[in-house]
């Protein structure tokens, strides 16, 4: 791995992958401004793919699929990332059409891909979990970029105008830090080259002070969502932890294997699941933005198993509270952990993606070799502590059932 | 090493070496593939899923494959996923209508000591499985609300559960099944909650023991090791012990619907869904199969896709929030699907719009532009598939299992290099009549 700095400033780093058919690039503009209203970036990144200057909408998309090129974009609140894959010998041609895209978007199809949005919204919540979801994270995030979830962009997007969705473009385009990766069968030379002559007029531009605040839970809250017909009830209890940046990262992220992020040996796999039957789907996880983070526990489950379920939650984050871990279950999850790591960036795309996601944050491209360090460094008592530390008054808990289950508490 | 053991080696596009498949006497099948990095998978595919089914024990095998993974006689319920996970493996299974299948993919460890350690466990778990009363649950009346041993049996009631909240499954579910008048494939693979709290042990045993027989197995294995050594390894630990074979009974193929056939579901919803689906040619009819692939990609993936451009991108104001397609490739027929969400409202108008669009295919046929397309997204699909050793081996476990063999893999581009336009339009006539197909529409209450 390695890291150029293009003509343009922007940081590339770069792997080369030798005998791999398809390379991927990934482009990091980082979003440093909160959104007036909730959709704003949401239908910023839509429109990316929706014409250039150059291309409508519908050459776009005969000309990726014609070459079977991946190429899209995601809002991801604290970026907007383009990733880019390709046969090796479409390279060239992806990243003329990316450059295209990032450079050329005409914004056009504004009202068209509002009116989109709006339809898709109701349709993903007739699905009972992401209807949950959508009013957990409403609620932890309360006021923020974060918490823009569908209902909040559906009740904010007629207020959202096509100039505010330019600004906000003009405002990434000119004044965002920015990182390329790649990774793929390439002498980096090649690369650097294709770049600096499709980017050169994109500029980097240097750190400024993030304008997005952190977001703040003040109390506990309970959200009940009716869905009368719902046969399994959705659970979903969250806290507000230290994020990525912070020293205890590894300790959570091991604390959070433990207890059920990862397969079928966690704590509340064995004794939710396997012991008590209460549900198919049970897993904690902890999720990481750059103003904050979330470490969250969820289970779906038969409505009359609400109280159960709680109870269930209470008693195993009580136990990692109060009980020191032994040795062998924290080597145990570690070496989880770790393995699966290399499953997760097995793929181009996905290490490209990795590293982009790191150098975004400032954390260095090769990060990932030293969190793997700082992973076997975790201690037992680290786990007591980050459990204490993250488990904690306030917290938001969401439960999604039938009406005449809404009364557990 | 094992005597009257039969090679043949397959070319396998954009994997470095072909890819080995040995039959051993007993009909246990074994497939080495050869992949650069330090992961590897480890599966075993079973020619058994809802196809071996019937209505008194429909959802059988996949409440086996859960059952699979509580114990063996030599380990306790619990140690296989500890064992393999604390080196961090990722270890799962899944059953559908053809197959069901375990796997592990995990870092080779040192010396290959992980490696070694998973294909034990891993053959123990497929061979001797105990299958305890305590760990199935007792057996119970849906409804009891005093059943004081919840198991696994509620694990799957809980599956089932989570599946009966999806508007798509819903609709799939009822279409599958008024797509076939008798064969098996018209159950859902998942099966009913009544069956699976009240099905014995000794009935979910003597399944295991008729079908987990070794010319039903394929054991696969993808990564970067050596493939001598392995083998042996592999034949050792899977010692079947003179267990009898099982021949699979042949179905008889059903006939598509004659008639067209509409249903309507509702649900506590804000949108409509709806699916369209036709009966499909058998999965080892390459050509036909091809056919389909391309008109899938040319109605309904992506975002170059007619469905899309001429429902939901040109026009002002959208009737669809979604419309795609989709082509499931089964043993003894694959399913050709249409699915679409829209405004309830517009139902009416939706169907109208989607069988305007299917009826323009088999009247006007494809132009070459979307032709080239679609063969080359084809091509890419399989540089795709050989990125990962998963991927790899849940492409080769298809093949052997749902086709029989890995030749179609080889024959697969020559022959999509070789087909000609008219053959896609004679494909699309041939399956996608409106009078063929069976459609299932959910609406709000």
């Amino acid at each position: 791995m390695k890291k150029i700095i293009l003509n343009n400033n922007i940081p590339l780093v770069i792997k080369q992958n030798k005998n791999t058919p398809r390379c991927a690039l990934c482009f990091y503009f980082k979003i440093e401004k909160p959104e007036n209203r909730a959709g704003l970036y949401s239908v910023l990144n839509r429109l990316f793919l929706q014409g250039t200057k150059n291309r409508s909408a519908k050459q776009l998309a005969d000309e990726l699929d014609e070459n079977a090129i991946d190429c899209y974009s995601e809002m991801k609140y604290d970026f907007i990332r383009f990733k880019l894959q390709c046969l090796n010998e479409d390279l060239e041609k992806g990243i003329e059409i990316l450059s295209d895209i990032i450079k050329n978007s005409t914004f056009d199809d504004f009202n068209k891909e509002v009116i989109k949005l709006k339809g898709e919204i109701p349709a993903e919540m007739d699905d009972p979990k992401s209807k949950a979801m959508d009013g957990f994270y409403k609620n932890i995030f309360k006021n923020h970029l974060y918490g823009h979830t569908y209902t909040k962009i559906l009740e904010d997007i007629n207020y959202v105008t096509k100039d505010d969705v330019i600004n906000a473009y003009n405002n990434i385009l000119d004044d965002s830090s920015k990182v390329i990766s790649f990774v793929g069968d390439f002498e980096e030379k090649t690369v650097e080259e294709l770049l600096n002559n499709y980017f050169a007029d994109i500029k980097n531009a240097s750190a400024k002070k993030c304008e997005i605040e952190s977001p703040i839970l003040e109390k506990t809250e309970i959200v009940k969502i009716q869905k009368d017909d719902a046969s399994q009830a959705q659970i979903i209890q969250g806290w507000h932890v230290p994020t990525i940046f912070d020293k205890d990262y590894p300790a959570i992220m091991v604390m959070n294997t433990m207890l059920g992020s990862s397969g079928l040996s966690s704590r509340l796999f064995l004794e939710l699941r396997d012991k008590k039957g209460l549900a198919y789907v049970v897993r904690s996880s902890y999720e990481t933005y750059n103003k904050a983070a979330l470490f969250n526990v969820y289970i779906a489950t038969e409505p009359k198993n609400i109280k159960t379920s709680l109870e269930g939650f209470k008693i195993e984050l009580d136990k990692i509270k109060n009980i020191p871990v032994t040795e062998q279950e924290l080597e145990n999850a570690k070496n989880n952990l770790i393995g699966k790591r290399q499953f997760f960036t097995e793929t181009n795309l996905q290490q490209s993606s990795l590293m982009a996601f790191y150098e975004d944050k400032g954390l260095g491209a090769d990060f990932e070799e030293k969190l793997i360090e700082k992973i076997m460094n975790v201690k037992t008592e680290d786990i007591m502590r980050v459990a204490n530390l993250c488990i904690k008054e306030p917290f938001v808990l969401t439960v999604l059932a039938p009406k005449e289950y809404l009364n557990f508490d | 090493m094992e005597q009257n053991i039969v090679k043949k080696e397959i070319e396998y596009p954009y994997l470095t070496r072909p890819v080995e498949i040995y039959e051993r006497a007993c009909g246990h099948k074994i497939v080495l593939a050869h992949k650069e990095g330090g992961l590897v998978n480890i599966s075993s595919w079973v020619k058994t899923g809802s196809i071996n089914e019937n209505d008194e024990n429909n959802g059988i095998s996949h409440f086996l494959e859960h059952l699979m993974f509580k114990g063996t006689h030599k380990h306790k319920a619990g140690y296989f996923d500890k064992t393999l996970e604390s080196k961090g493996a990722i270890v799962n299974a899944a059953t559908w209508k053809d197959y069901t299948f375990y796997y592990v993919t995990l870092p080779q460890g040192p010396d290959g000591a992980y490696f070694k350690e998973a294909i034990e466990l891993h053959a123990d778990m497929m061979l001797d499985p105990v299958i305890p009363e305590d760990e199935i649950g007792p057996a119970f009346k849906l409804g009891d609300d005093n059943v004081s041993q919840k198991r696994e049996r509620h694990v799957v009631i809980e599956e089932i559960r989570m599946r009966q909240d999806q508007p798509w499954t819903k609709i799939y579910n009822n279409t599958n099944k008024n797509m076939y008048t008798n064969h098996p494939y018209r159950r859902d693979v998942i099966g009913f909650p009544e069956t699976i709290a009240s099905i014995s042990r000794e009935t979910i045993l003597n399944y295991y023991r008729t079908h987990y027989t070794p010319n039903n197995i394929t054991t696969i294995i993808v990564g970067d090791f050596n493939h001598e050594k392995i083998l042996e390894k592999v034949i050792n630990e899977f010692d079947f012990k003179g267990r009898e074979n099982f021949q699979n009974p042949k179905h008889e193929l059903d006939l598509s619907t004659q008639e067209e056939k509409y249903y309507e579901l509702n649900g506590k919803i804000n949108t409509g869904f709806a699916i369209t689906g036709w009966l499909g040619p058998v999965a080892r009819d390459l050509k036909d199969n091809i056919g389909l692939e391309i008109i899938n990609i040319i109605m309904g993936e992506g975002q170059s896709s007619r469905l899309y451009q001429n429902l939901i991108e040109t026009v002002e104001n959208p009737v669809f929030n979604v419309v795609t397609t989709d082509f499931y490739n089964f043993k003894d027929g694959g399913n050709f699907f249409i699915q679409a969400n829209f405004k309830a409202e517009k139902k009416d108008e939706a169907i109208s719009l989607i069988k305007k669009e299917f009826n323009n295919l088999l009247k006007d046929g494809i132009t070459e532009q979307e032709f080239y397309k679609a063969k080359k997204k084809l091509k890419v699909r399989f540089a795709e598939s050989a990125e990962t050793v998963s991927d790899i081996a849940e492409n080769i476990g298809y093949y052997m299992t749902v086709c029989d063999d890995l030749d179609l893999v080889e024959k697969y581009l020559e022959d999509l290099n070789s087909y000609a336009l008219q053959d896609v339009n004679n494909v699309a006539r041939k399956y996608l009549n409106f009078n063929n197909a069976v459609t299932t529409v959910l609406l709000p209450e």
